[in-house]
C-alpha cells in the first residue's frame, strides 16, 4: 500500500515536469520569434544594437556614416559628418539608437551588414567563438553630385518643399543622385536621448508629407506628371498605333472633345497657343490639342497597357524602403463616351495620373536605354572587413518597357525639345548648348492640381548624351512644386522652374562621367 | 583500502558509476572549455587545475561510495556530478560580468565541501534506523533553524534580497539554516508518521447509525499549515514554506492514504495563502507579476517583472538550440547565478539542454523513489520518499517560477544554482539516500553474498515486511 502511493507521488512528480517541458517548448519555440521582436530584447541581446555599425560610403569616398565609440550606455553613437549630413539624408536614413524607430534608407535596408554581426567561420576555433564584424556599404551616388543636386533645388527661388530630383545612370540602373528638399540633419536622431529623438521624430511627422524632411518626396511622393507623361503616350503611337506618328494634327488652339453634347467641351492648349503640324512638332511644343486627338485615336487600353509597361502601378524595386507605386486610371474608368474628356487628361498626365520623380526618371531610362528599364538602386557594393566583397549589386533588366525601335523614336522626338527653336525646353538649355555639352532629350511637363489656383507642379526629365547613334549615359526628373499665390505671379513651367533643376543636374553627372 | 581493492571485483554497480562518472567528467569538461571560449576568445588559463578537481572529486566520491555504500544506486552521484559541474560552468561563465570574479572559485570550495560532508553523513551514518533515535531533537533542532533569521544580529540584513528573511551570518559565513532544516523535517515526518500511522489513519466515530468524521487526526494538518503560514509571515518567503508544506502533506499521505488530509491541506493551503495575501502585499504583488511581468518593467515604482521578463527574453533568444555556452547574455538577469540559472543555462543550452537537466532531476527523483520502494523499513521508506520529494520538488518550484508556469518563489535549484548551503545541504541529503539505497540492496545475514537470483525470496520478504506492519 505504501509503495503504491510513493509510485503515484513518483508520477506526480513526473506531470509536474512534464508541465514544465510543455512550458519551456511554448517559451523556447513556440513564442521565440515573438520575444525576439520585442524591442526590450535590446537588453538581452544588446551587441547588435549597441555595437559598432559600418560606414556608409559615397562613389567618390565619402563617409557619410560612421560609428563612434562613447562612454554611455549605449557604447557608440552614429555620427553623420555635418558636410554630408543632410544632403544624404533621404539616401541614408538615420540609426537611432536610443528608440525603436521606423527604418528606412540604407540604415534599414543594409542593416544587416552594418550591423554587428558574426563574421564567417574559418578555422575550427572560430566553430565555438563569435567574432563579430561589420561591413561597410558603398552608394551609387557621389558626394560632388549629390551636392550639386541639393544646391540646384535649394537656389531656385520659387521652389517650394517637396520638390524632389532624381539622377539615374540608364544603362544599369545606377541612381548618381537623389534629393528632395526639406533635408534634415539625422545626428538629431542618432543622439542618445530618447525623449528628445521621440520629440523630434513626433513633431517631423505631424506635418504635412511635402514638409516633412523624414518624408522621401523623390520615391514617394505622388502628384501628375502632366506632358512629361507624353513620353509614355508617345510611345504608345508606336506600339499599339504606328500610323497615327505619320499624322498631321490640325492646328489649333482649342479641340473639341467627341460625344461631349453640344456646345462640346473642348481643351486648350497652354496660354491658348496655337499648335499642330507633326507629331514631332507636336511633341516639341507639347501641343494639348494634338495629344487629345491622339489619345482617342489609341483608345484607353493601349494607353493603360503603355502605361503599366513604363511601370505605371507597380513599386519600382530601389534598395531602400518606402518607394510607391505610380498610377494609372483603369480603362474602364476613362473609356466611356460620357467621361471622354478623361481619356485626353489622362493621356496628358493629369486627372488620375499620378507618379513619382524616380517613375518618370525610370519612364525617361526606358526610351534612353533601348526601351528596358534597370533596376534602380543606391548601393553597389557591400565590403566586409577584410576588404573583401560581401555583396555586389548586380545590374539587371527591371522590365522591358517598349521596343528598341520605339524607344529610339521617342527618344529622337525629344531631342526636338531641347534643339528646336519652338521647343518647349529651347530656352532652359541655351546654356548647357553654349557649355559644349551633347545633345540632350527632353521633356517638360507642368500639371496643374484640381481646383483653379495657379499652382503647379513642375517637371523637366532629361537624357543625355541623346545624338543619333548614342546611347544616353544620364537621365534626369526634376519635380517642383509652386502652389504658393506666388504662382499667380511667376507663371511657373516645367522649364522655368524644374529646367534650371535639371539641367544643372545633367551637367554635373556629364562632366562627372566625362571625368571632368 | 586493501579491501577496497580486494572487493572491487564484486562491485558492479560501483564500475557502473565508475563509468557513468567518466560520461559526467567529460560532460562538464566540454563545457567548461566551450563556456570560456566563448566568454574569453582563448582556452582556459587553468584547464588543467579544473580537470584536476573534477576528476579528483569523481575519484573520490567513487571511492568513498565503494567503501561505505557498495550496492547503492550507481545513477544518483554522476548525475549530481553533471548538475553540479553545469551549474559551476555556468557561475564561472557569469562570474565576470556580475562583478564577482570570487563567485566560481566560492562555488568550488562549496561543491568540495559538499562532497566532504556527504562523505562525513556516509561515515557518520552507518544505519538509516540510527536517524530514528533522535527524532524530537531533530524536530527542535528543525524548529530552531528556521527560526534563526529571526533572532537579532543573527540575520543577515544585507542577504535578505527582496524582503525575504532567510540568510543567517555566523561569523564570515551566511547561510539558508532552511536549506538543513528541510532535510530534518523529512526525518521526524518518516519517524513521527510510522508510529502514528493507526492513529491518523482511524478515519471515522461511530455514533449511533452515523459515521461521523474523526476531528483528532487532522490536528497535524492544521499545526503543520499553521507552522509554514507562520514561517510565509515571519521570513515573507514563499518557496520553502510551499516546499515544506508539500512535503508535509505528501508524507502524510504516503503514510495513511486519506485523501481527506489532501483535501484539508488543499484547503487550509488556499484559505492560508489567502489570508497571508491580504496581509502580505508582497504575495500579491507576485502573483500580479506572475500574471503579467511586462507590467512590472522600469520605469515605474514596481519593477519586479524585469528579471522574470529577461529570463523568458533569455530563453526565447535560446530557442531550440540555444545560443551556445558563453555566447549567449545571460549576464543581463539580474542576478542570473541564484535563483534564475536555469533561465540563463536555457538561453545558452536551448530546449535541449534545458531538458537534459529536466531529465537529470527525473533521474534523481526515479532514483530516490525506486530506493523508498525497495527500501525494507517503513522508516526508510518515508525517508527515502520524503528527500526525493523535498529535491524534486525544490527544482520543480523554481524552474516552474523562472518559466512563469508558477508564481516566482526565491527557492534555490539544487546543485546548479550559487550557494554554500544549498550545495552542502543537498549533498547531505543524496548521502541519505545512498545510505537507504544500500541498505535495500543487502541481503539479510543468514544470506552468503553473491548470491543474487533472490528475487522471489527477497518479494517474499518484502510481503511479510509489509503484512507485519499491517
Amino acid at each position: 500500500m505504501l509503495d503504491s502511493r510513493v509510485i503515484r507521488v513518483g508520477v506526480l512528480l513526473l506531470i509536474c515536469f512534464a508541465l514544465l517541458l510543455m512550458q519551456l517548448t511554448n517559451i523556447q519555440v513556440r513564442q521565440a520569434a515573438a520575444l525576439d521582436r520585442n524591442p526590450l530584447n535590446q537588453v538581452v541581446q544588446p551587441s547588435p544594437f549597441f555595437g559598432p555599425r559600418g560606414e556608409i560610403i559615397s562613389s567618390d569616398g565619402y563617409v557619410l556614416a560612421e560609428s563612434k565609440r562613447t562612454n554611455d550606455q549605449y557604447h557608440y553613437l552614429r555620427v553623420y559628418p555635418p558636410l554630408t549630413a543632410a544632403m544624404f539624408s533621404g539616401i541614408t536614413g538615420y540609426y537611432a539608437t536610443a528608440v525603436e524607430a521606423n527604418p528606412f534608407g540604407i540604415e534599414a535596408s543594409y542593416n544587416q551588414y552594418l550591423a554587428q554581426h558574426e563574421s564567417p567561420v574559418n578555422s575550427l576555433h572560430g566553430l565555438f567563438t563569435q567574432h563579430l564584424e561589420t561591413d561597410d556599404v558603398i552608394l551609387t551616388v557621389s558626394e560632388r553630385l549629390q551636392a550639386a543636386a541639393m544646391h540646384a533645388l535649394d537656389s531656385q527661388p520659387d521652389a517650394q518643399s517637396g520638390g524632389a530630383v532624381v539622377a539615374i545612370d540608364p544603362r544599369n540602373g545606377n541612381i548618381l543622385a537623389m534629393y528632395s528638399n526639406p533635408s534634415y540633419n539625422p545626428n538629431l536622431f542618432a543622439v542618445h536621448n530618447p525623449a528628445a529623438v521621440n520629440a523630434l521624430a513626433t513633431k517631423y511627422n505631424s506635418l504635412p508629407n511635402a514638409e516633412n524632411p523624414l518624408y522621401n518626396d523623390a520615391i514617394a511622393a505622388l502628384h501628375p506628371p502632366g506632358s512629361t507623361f507624353k513620353i509614355v503616350t508617345t510611345s504608345a503611337i508606336y506600339d499599339h498605333h504606328p500610323s497615327i506618328a505619320n499624322q498631321s494634327f490640325p492646328v489649333e488652339a482649342l479641340y473639341d472633345f467627341p460625344h461631349t453634347g453640344s456646345p462640346p467641351k473642348t481643351i486648350h492648349n497652354y496660354a491658348y497657343e496655337v499648335c499642330g503640324g507633326s507629331l514631332a512638332a507636336a511633341l516639341a511644343v507639347s501641343c494639348d490639342t494634338s495629344y487629345s486627338q491622339i489619345a482617342y485615336e489609341l483608345g484607353a487600353s493601349s494607353l493603360a497597357s503603355e502605361a503599366r509597361a513604363f511601370g505605371f502601378g507597380s513599386v519600382p524595386p530601389i534598395d531602400v524602403p518606402g518607394a510607391v507605386a505610380s498610377q494609372f486610371p483603369p480603362p474602364s474608368a476613362i473609356d466611356a463616351p460620357s467621361a471622354s474628356p478623361y481619356l485626353a487628361y489622362s493621356a496628358i498626365g493629369q486627372y488620375d495620373d499620378n507618379a513619382t520623380a524616380l517613375q518618370m526618371a525610370l519612364a525617361t531610362a526606358a526610351v534612353a536605354d533601348h526601351g528596358k528599364i534597370m533596376a534602380p538602386h543606391l548601393v553597389s557594393k557591400v565590403v566586409g572587413s577584410l576588404g573583401n566583397d560581401e555583396f555586389v549589386y548586380r545590374p539587371h533588366v527591371w522590365r522591358r518597357a517598349t521596343s528598341a525601335k520605339t524607344a529610339a523614336s521617342v527618344l529622337g522626338l525629344m531631342t526636338g525639345v531641347t534643339t528646336t527653336n519652338i521647343g518647349t525646353a529651347y530656352t532652359v538649355f541655351q546654356g548647357y548648348y553654349s557649355s559644349g555639352f551633347p545633345t540632350a532629350a527632353a521633356k517638360t511637363g507642368t500639371a496643374q492640381p484640381g481646383g483653379n489656383g495657379c499652382g503647379t507642379y513642375n517637371w523637366l526629365v532629361a537624357a543625355a548624351p541623346a545624338g543619333a547613334g548614342q546611347t544616353p549615359s544620364v537621365v534626369v526628373a526634376a519635380m517642383v512644386p509652386v502652389l504658393s499665390s506666388r504662382a499667380c505671379a511667376i507663371n511657373p513651367t516645367g522649364a522655368s522652374v524644374a529646367g534650371p533643376v535639371a539641367v544643372a543636374v545633367l551637367e554635373a553627372a556629364l562632366r562627372q562621367q566625362g571625368g571632368g | 583500502m586493501a579491501t577496497l581493492a580486494a572487493t572491487s571485483k564484486s562491485k558492479p554497480r560501483r564500475r557502473s558509476e565508475l563509468g557513468l562518472l567518466i560520461v559526467g567528467i567529460i560532460v562538464v569538461s566540454f563545457a567548461y572549455v566551450l563556456a570560456t571560449l566563448g566568454v574569453y576568445n582563448q582556452l582556459p588559463a587553468k584547464f588543467a587545475t579544473f580537470i584536476a578537481i573534477l576528476v579528483g572529486v569523481a575519484l573520490a566520491m567513487n571511492l568513498v561510495n565503494r567503501w561505505l555504500v557498495p550496492e547503492a544506486d550507481p545513477v544518483l552521484m554522476p548525475v549530481v556530478l553533471v548538475l553540479n559541474g553545469l551549474g559551476f560552468v555556468m557561475i564561472m561563465r557569469l562570474a565576470p560580468y556580475e562583478n564577482a570574479p570570487h563567485l566560481a572559485g566560492f562555488q568550488a570550495a562549496w561543491s568540495i565541501l559538499g562532497v566532504v560532508a556527504y562523505s562525513g553523513t556516509l561515515l557518520v551514518i552507518r544505519r538509516s534506523r540510527d536517524l530514528e533515535r533522535f527524532r524530537y531533537l531533530l524536530l527542535l533542532a528543525a524548529i530552531g533553524l528556521l527560526l534563526m533569521p529571526m533572532v537579532p544580529h543573527l540575520g543577515d540584513a544585507a542577504e535578505n534580497v527582496g524582503g525575504v528573511d532567510l540568510w543567517v551570518k555566523l561569523g564570515p559565513i551566511t547561510f539558508q539554516p532552511i536549506e538543513v532544516s528541510k532535510i530534518l523535517l523529512v526525518i521526524f515526518f518518516a519517524s513521527y508518521f510510522v508510529e502514528k500511522r493507526e492513529l491518523l489513519s482511524m478515519s471515522t466515530n461511530r455514533v449511533g447509525n452515523h459515521l461521523l468524521p474523526d476531528l483528532r487526526p487532522f490536528g497535524p494538518v492544521v499545526f503543520a499549515s499553521a507552522g509554514s503560514i507562520l514561517v510565509i509571515l515571519l521570513e515573507k518567503d514563499i518557496g520553502f514554506s510551499l516546499l515544506l508544506f508539500i512535503l508535509f502533506l505528501s508524507m502524510l499521505w504516503v503514510a495513511t492514504g486519506r485523501w481527506a488530509y489532501l483535501l484539508a491541506g488543499l484547503v487550509v493551503f488556499v484559505v492560508g495563502t489567502y489570508v497571508a495575501a491580504s496581509v502580505l502585499s508582497q504575495l500579491t504583488t507576485r502573483i500580479d507579476i506572475w500574471l503579467d511581468p511586462w507590467r512590472y518593467l522600469p520605469p515605474g515604482a514596481n519593477q519586479g517583472g524585469y528579471q522574470p521578463v529577461l529570463g523568458e527574453l533569455g530563453l526565447g533568444q535560446g530557442g531550440l538550440t540555444g545560443t551556445g555556452l558563453g555566447l549567449g547574455n545571460p549576464q543581463a538577469i539580474p542576478v542570473a547565478e541564484s535563483d534564475f540559472i536555469f533561465a540563463a543555462l536555457g538561453e545558452e543550452l536551448g530546449l535541449i539542454g534545458a531538458a537534459a537537466i529536466i531529465v537529470g532531476y527525473v533521474l534523481i527523483v526515479g532514483s530516490g523513489l525506486r530506493t523508498s520502494v525497495r527500501s525494507r523499513s517503513d522508516f526508510s521508506k518515508m525517508v527515502a520518499l520524503g528527500l526525493t520529494v523535498t529535491l524534486g520538488f525544490q527544482a520543480f518550484i523554481i524552474m516552474a517560477g523562472v518559466t512563469r508556469l508558477l508564481p516566482l518563489t526565491g527557492v534555490t535549484l539544487p546543485f546548479i544554482s550559487y550557494g554554500g548551503s544549498s550545495l552542502v545541504a543537498n549533498y547531505v541529503l543524496v548521502a541519505l539516500l545512498m545510505r537507504i539505497s544500500d541498505e535495500d540492496s543487502e541481503l539479510p545475514a543468514p544470506v552468503p553474498r553473491g548470491m543474487r537470483a533472490v528475487t522471489a525470496r527477497r518479494a517474499e520478504r518484502r510481503t511479510t515486511a509489509a503484512a507485519g506492519a499491517r
